[in-house]
């Protein structure tokens, strides 16, 4: 059976001087994929979300070796709070990216974040283009600029809540054309 | 790696586009940290966001749009050329190697429309005829703005394509605009 997140990060806590990479690795491809995420939510860029992915992580693990995290079995909470205070410090000009990576340059190299999903774009057009004009344009106005439904549904004159009709349905068509899992309502 | 409790596909469609408070948003973010699995389904979509915008980029989707959305294109570094043509009227088009898209304005009288149609009419060498039901516009502009797939356009002959626009409503349709593209490739 697989480690958890929180014994993973104990082990390497109690690893000493002889870092426990296996569980580094371990927890830095597990853990990425969420940093990014987060990232990707708070910045809008994928290249700022992957330096958030190295930052916060390798910031992690020093800590950790450091013995500097209380409660390693909750390792989840303590990357989200390093997550949210170093895009506070990004957004306030404060985090240099580059002083880190003299920090911790030796240390990256040894991680690798896993590849974002991608989508097989030879799939998604076939399927956007099969969804109705409206449902195509309220999918195409949300997620080409990353617009909520109230600011669609003015360019569209409809209201918020019909917009969130619409592309909810459109994106269950979406994902059912793509061959999504249908794990949810 | 399954979740007992997922996030639905609205909420998760919702935090994406900043339509939830921040305190709901910090909550969802304390369950994506714990779930890898909603954590791979909210990628997904990002990934679905991501695969819109580059279908868009590279001229694949023909669609109708708002004017906000074109100014969001060109905002993007887009080059998008535009023709307006009043009801009646008529333009000599083109699309060139470095546009990224080509816009249709329809002017036409909108105020009271519920529904809209599009009739795509072939002159010579033209595409077949096509419906396009339910057409989304901004009554408020006066205008509705037809974005034609530029990869397809730019492999398309010297051509004639007829629009009529039809207002649809319980008691029948009526057409409220005839538009002529006269189309050369450069």
């Amino acid at each position: 059976m697989a480690l958890d997140d929180g014994t993973l990060a104990s082990r390497i806590a109690k690893a000493g001087a002889v870092p426990d990479s296996a569980a580094e690795t371990e927890l830095y491809r597990r853990l990425a994929p969420r940093v990014r995420l987060y990232g990707l939510r708070h910045l809008r860029d994928p290249q700022a979300a992957a330096d958030l992915v190295q930052q916060v992580l390798l910031f992690t693990l020093e800590q950790l070796r450091a013995g500097k995290v209380r409660k390693p079995e909750k390792i989840a909470s303590f990357v989200l709070g390093t997550c949210r205070m170093t895009v506070l410090e990004i957004r306030r000009g404060t985090r240099r990216r580059e002083a880190l990576l003299k920090t911790w340059g030796d240390m990256a190299e040894a991680f690798e974040a896993p590849e974002p999903l991608a989508l097989d774009a030879d799939r998604l057009v076939p399927c956007l283009e099969a969804l109705t004009e409206r449902e195509r344009s309220v999918v195409v106005l949300s997620f080409f600029a990353d617009k909520q439904a109230d600011e669609v549904g003015v360019e569209l004159s409809i209201s918020g809540g019909n917009v969130r009709v619409i592309r909810h349905r459109a994106l269950m068509r979406l994902r059912h054309c793509m061959g999504a899992a249908e794990d949810e309502a | 790696m399954r979740c007992k409790n997922p996030i639905s596909l609205e909420l998760l469609v919702a935090y994406w586009l900043g339509e939830v408070s921040e305190t709901r948003a910090a909550t969802l973010e304390e369950h994506f940290f714990g779930c890898a699995h909603c954590t791979q389904r909210a990628e997904a979509l990002v990934a679905l966001a991501a695969g819109v915008r580059a279908a868009v980029r590279d001229g694949k989707l023909s669609m109708a749009v708002s004017t906000a959305f074109v100014e969001a294109m060109k905002q993007a570094g887009l080059h998008v050329r535009e023709y307006r043509v009043e009801p009646g009227g008529s333009v000599n088009c083109t699309i060139r190697a470095d546009d990224d898209a080509v816009i249709s304005r329809l002017r036409a009288p909108l105020a009271g429309v519920t529904r809209l149609d599009v009739v795509s009419m072939p002159g010579a060498g033209g595409t077949p005829e096509e419906r396009l039901i339910d057409v989304p516009f901004d009554a408020q502009t006066g205008e509705v703005l037809m974005i034609p797939s530029a990869r397809r356009l730019k492999t398309m002959p010297t051509h004639t394509l007829r629009m009529q626009l039809l207002a649809v409503s319980e008691t029948g349709e009526r057409p409220i605009g005839d538009y002529t593209f006269n189309h050369t490739p450069s």
